[in-house]
């Protein structure tokens, strides 16, 4: 079995959105590919990943904004980063959630992968394949993404992070609405 | 769609089961109502969606139990949340206790009531209203020994720190739970005491039940003077 996973969108079955792991790799040519166009794909930093269902959530939200034509950033591969992140600035959700050259692992999320061409290209450059996305467990800084998301302990003494987090992310629009700066 | 199966039916939105990438969940898809003007039908509609989400998390954060909520689409005004497994209602658990021992239920059901209490002192000392507090929107999972309470369906939520919006609320659940549950006063007598101690602020929680009193005579409505 593969080690990524590629699923169709609950709306659109058309669309796919596909999740990959890589380790023990530079990002540093990765990231120039895709800032300058070459290849179309997000790039997640690990550490602010608790498993492949929170990214599988708002890559679900950036396909529909997309469809809905109400996309905050220029792309729906942006569009994701800035789901995933619950911030309402973009460059600050970029810089949080998006890999870094330095960073030696990356969470690849890619929507609409004709015959994973994309993942392909991303395995070539990296020069790795996909480890199985169980291993995000142990790359996720639990402590950070707490505080990124603002979880509070009353809120950890009955739900679990995962979902904490999912919540958030679904429903950052309506909660954040009307609060502070645009 | 994948497989959406109809669950429930209600005044305002249809209930459908699905999966989510993996996960059973509901999808309450709230429709057009042809007999409301379509304006007037449209800003109810994206309203209650949005402060059903809002009140969902806001109790959250605050440490009371309520679905996951996995997506909005705001389309076609549908929520997508985790479908909470082998849970009941309230309703059905008290119906189900008094079929069983009516002579019995009211001690039985004494520790569901004061979660109840306790549960509604929390919503309301983070100035959550839930607007629709009956029996059938509280959920009830898990092992016996072990009971989580959740409350869903927070379509007419609404966040105000007015002991007058408070005691209202308390006074729905009262018409609520008398109206479907026969012989409960005693229970119910049994939230508010538990409500009453679990509140921190005792003299905004006297105001509340001081509030309630007044309603109780006067009815939800406020008296429009002037």
């Amino acid at each position: 079995m593969a080690a990524y996973i590629k699923v169709p969108h609950t709306l659109y079955p058309d669309k796919t959105i596909t999740v990959a792991l890589y380790r023990n790799v530079s990002c540093k040519e990765l990231r120039k590919s895709v800032m300058s166009g070459a290849i179309e794909v997000s790039l997640l930093k690990t550490s602010m990943v608790i498993d492949e269902f929170q990214v599988l959530v708002a890559a679900n939200k950036a396909l529909h904004l997309q469809h809905a034509g109400t996309m905050m950033t220029k792309n729906v591969h942006s569009e994701i980063l800035f789901c995933l992140s619950p911030s309402k600035n973009i460059s600050e959700s970029f810089q949080s959630f998006g890999a870094a050259d330095s960073d030696t692992n990356v969470v690849v999320a890619i929507a609409d992968d004709q015959d994973d061409e994309r993942l392909d290209k991303v395995s070539e450059i990296l020069g790795k394949s996909p480890v199985a996305l169980t291993e995000l467990s142990e790359l996720a800084d639990t402590k950070l993404i707490t505080k990124a998301y603002k979880v509070s302990a009353d809120e950890l003494n009955s739900y679990d992070l995962r979902d904490a987090v999912v919540s958030r992310i679904s429903a950052k629009e309506i909660i954040t609405a009307g609060k502070g700066k645009v | 769609m994948n497989n959406k199966t109809l669950l429930k039916q209600g005044a305002e939105a249809r209930l459908f089961k699905a999966d989510f990438y993996g996960r059973p969940c509901i999808v309450k898809e709230r429709f057009k109502k042809n007999y409301r003007h379509p304006t007037l039908d449209n800003t109810l509609t994206a309203q209650r969606l949005k402060s059903e989400v809002r009140a969902n998390l806001r109790c959250r954060m605050a440490g009371i139990l309520t679905p996951t909520v996995y997506m909005v689409n705001f389309e076609n005004s549908s929520i997508y949340m985790e479908l909470v497994d082998d849970a009941i209602t309230v309703r059905e658990h008290i119906a189900g206790v008094q079929e069983q021992d009516r002579s019995t239920a009211n001690d039985v059901l004494k520790p569901l009531a004061v979660k109840i209490g306790q549960t509604l002192s929390k919503m309301h000392e983070n100035n959550i209203i839930h607007g629709d507090l009956t029996t059938s929107n509280m959920l009830l999972k898990g092992e016996p020994s072990d009971v989580k309470l959740l409350l869903i369906d927070f379509g007419l939520s609404s966040f105000e720190a007015s002991a007058e919006d408070k005691g209202v609320d308390l006074y729905v659940l009262e018409r609520a739970f008398l109206s479907s549950h026969p012989n409960t006063q005693q229970l119910f007598d049994c939230i508010l005491k538990s409500y009453r101690e679990s509140t921190k602020n005792k003299k905004s929680c006297a105001e509340i039940i001081s509030k309630l009193d007044e309603v109780r005579l006067r009815g939800r409505k406020r008296t429009m003077v002037g």
